[in-house]
């Protein structure tokens, strides 16, 4: 099954995968920074990878939520202008950096952002954040998904075990046959196992059906 | 921040959260109170390492999304790392994101459904192997194995229902209807629903209906006559609290699990209490929400003490293993879970508005969120009544 998998589908696509550039195409980008030599760079090369990309200047109360990818200017008060709240962030943040002005960590700390990009910029640093962004952005959302998913997952684990113990004293199946029988039915009806095994435990339910007696 | 060493006599500054306003206040007011009454005597007594502790605290006004803007404004512009606060599931899944993802630390006194450890959060409330399956014990072995459940719509009532209709089912029960009603449900709401218990029955009604919305069930209940002798409302949330409100003629009879009653018997206990009326008038009671509120805000101060600093990981560490004689009696946070080790009881509303004890745990019983060391079986459930 893996072998089959990673051998190429065609000759013609083959990585079978976007590159990280073409993942970019697309994409939406907001600039928060006023429209000099720096944010004219930073505009250019976002466009060169085919994003479309806006200047907003200046600095809005609240950020936009509505982009991929967003790159605004460092202020000490930046944790309060994101419209979200921390740890449920909708867009990747990328902080632009002033060249010598000191700024405060904590402050950048609570913004929370996925890259930084020093002034003054260069193609490669705004490649560099943008790649960085994406890619922690991406990465700390599917971390999130999955912990919801292992919640749900250990809850209806225990929803299993019953329906499990409802075939096995009705249908008389041993306990591997049981958890097979849940399979086949999640699998012929396209459906989670479960569900299924909730629509057992249910059924079951409905019928005055006591596993104890 | 960092010349927080330095300046030792500066206060130590915590978050409060709590809704004194909406929906949800009946309860949260009294949580509010506890962890206020906690800190005056922790300040009284000299503070912490020397500091005073003082309050910073918003009222998120019974609004979920309120407590997640609340708490990026505290961790971000007000500086506190330490959050004391929620009554609600929902309210508390709004804080988490936030405190998970700047490392601060939520001190949650609530009974809440179980299945959640967070790193984040210190959690004084009682799980469901500490309340639910003593609870259908009793209520299985007195009054039958038929029940009703009705609860308020949101994450709590659903899942805290999930865990009951498992231990039901295992121990032969069966669930003869299932309501749920919106959190602003008015006392109209519940008339179909008491109707419908009329029609159908059961042997106990159980309760996941939580705030102002709780009164409106028991007086549904009374209008249309039914008897708690025989078939009680059973509930892990409605507190002296609720009572009070509900009035003490509407709530009589009624049966609730909780780690702490106002009448448990015991010297710290009547302390407690007797510090609560003073601060707050002699007519209020105590309930578990308060004590919970109060307790952890004195398991924080000690740990703090030997902390000496408010940084999570420090602090965290100092908190799990913590003992602190409560008033419900001994408790201590488990260290696997970062869940308080409480005491299961079951108490009857009185006539004055107060629960008698009708059965409880012979020690503290060890939080288990996850259910992982109890079967379904309710024979195992806690350390025997």
């Amino acid at each position: 099954m893996n072998d089959v998998m990673r051998k190429p589908a065609s000759s013609r696509e083959t990585s079978g995968r976007k590159t990280m550039v073409q993942e970019f195409a697309d994409l939406t980008a907001v600039i928060l920074a006023p429209l000099d030599d720096q944010a004219s760079l930073l505009l250019r090369e976002l466009q060169r990878y085919r994003m479309r990309a806006r200047q907003v200047w200046p600095m809005p109360t609240t950020v936009p939520g509505d982009a991929d990818v967003v790159y605004c200017e460092y202020c000490p008060d930046l944790a309060r202008r994101l419209p979200w709240i921390p740890g449920d962030a909708r867009s990747a943040l990328v902080v632009i950096v002033p060249a010598t002005e000191p700024i405060q960590a904590d402050a950048l700390s609570h913004a929370t952002p996925n890259a930084v990009l020093s002034r003054p910029f260069t193609p490669n640093a705004v490649l560099s954040s943008l790649v960085l962004a994406r890619s922690q952005f991406g990465y700390e959302r599917r971390l999130r998904s999955k912990i919801e998913r292992l919640d749900e997952n250990l809850r209806s684990m225990r929803t299993v075990e019953r329906a499990k113990a409802i075939l096995m004293a009705t249908r008389q199946m041993p306990e591997t046959e049981a958890y097979g029988f849940i399979r086949r039915q999640a699998m012929d009806r396209r459906v989670s196992a479960s569900a299924v095994a909730a629509a057992i435990v249910d059924s079951f339910e409905l019928l005055g059906y006591d596993p104890q007696h | 921040m960092s010349n927080l060493m330095q300046r030792t006599t500066a206060p130590w500054r915590i978050g409060v959260l709590f809704s004194r306003t909406g929906f949800m206040s009946v309860i949260e007011e009294t949580q509010y109170q506890g962890t206020l009454l906690a800190i005056e005597e922790i300040n009284a007594a000299g503070g912490v390492c020397g500091r005073e502790l003082v309050p910073v605290s918003y009222d998120p006004g019974s609004d979920s999304a309120a407590y997640g803007h609340y708490a990026k404004r505290l961790m971000i512009e007000d500086e506190v790392n330490t959050i004391f606060g929620c009554y609600t599931s929902s309210s508390r899944k709004a804080v988490l994101p936030v405190v998970e993802r700047l490392n601060g630390l939520l001190w949650y006194p609530t009974l809440y459904e179980g299945f959640e450890t967070s790193p984040n959060v210190i959690y004084t409330g009682a799980s469901p192997n500490q309340n639910s399956l003593a609870l259908c014990r009793y209520l299985m072995d007195t009054y039958g194995s038929r029940f009703y459940f009705v609860g308020s719509d949101y994450i709590y009532p659903r899942e805290s229902n999930r865990v009951m209709r498992e231990v039901l089912k295992a121990n032969g029960g069966s669930v003869v209807g299932e309501r749920y009603v919106n959190v602003h449900a008015r006392w109209q709401d519940f008339l179909p629903i008491v109707q419908d218990i009329g029609r159908l029955r059961p042997d106990v009604i159980f309760s996941t209906v939580v705030g102002e919305a709780t009164v409106f069930l028991y007086r549904a209940y009374a209008n249309v006559g039914l008897d708690p002798r025989k078939m009680p409302i059973a509930s892990l949330t409605t507190t002296e609290a609720e009572i009070a409100a509900m009035g003490f003629d509407v709530g009589e009879g009624h049966i609730t699990a909780a780690s702490y009653f106002q009448g448990i018997a015991g010297e710290t206990n009547n302390c407690f209490v007797n510090r609560f009326k003073k601060r707050f008038g002699g007519d209020v009671s105590t309930n578990m929400c308060v004590e919970a509120s109060y307790f952890q805000l004195h398991l924080f101060a000690k740990a703090l003490e030997q902390a000496n600093t408010l940084d999570t990981e420090v602090l965290r560490a100092m908190v799990l293993g913590t003992t602190f004689d409560a008033p419900q009696g001994a408790v201590t946070v488990n260290p696997m879970t970062g869940h308080a080790d409480l005491w299961t009881r079951i108490g009857r509303a009185n006539r004055s508005g107060q629960f008698d004890v009708i059965h409880q745990s012979r020690e503290a019983v060890h939080a288990d969120p996850f259910l992982i060391g109890y079967g379904r079986a309710t024979a195992q459930a806690g350390n025997a009544l």
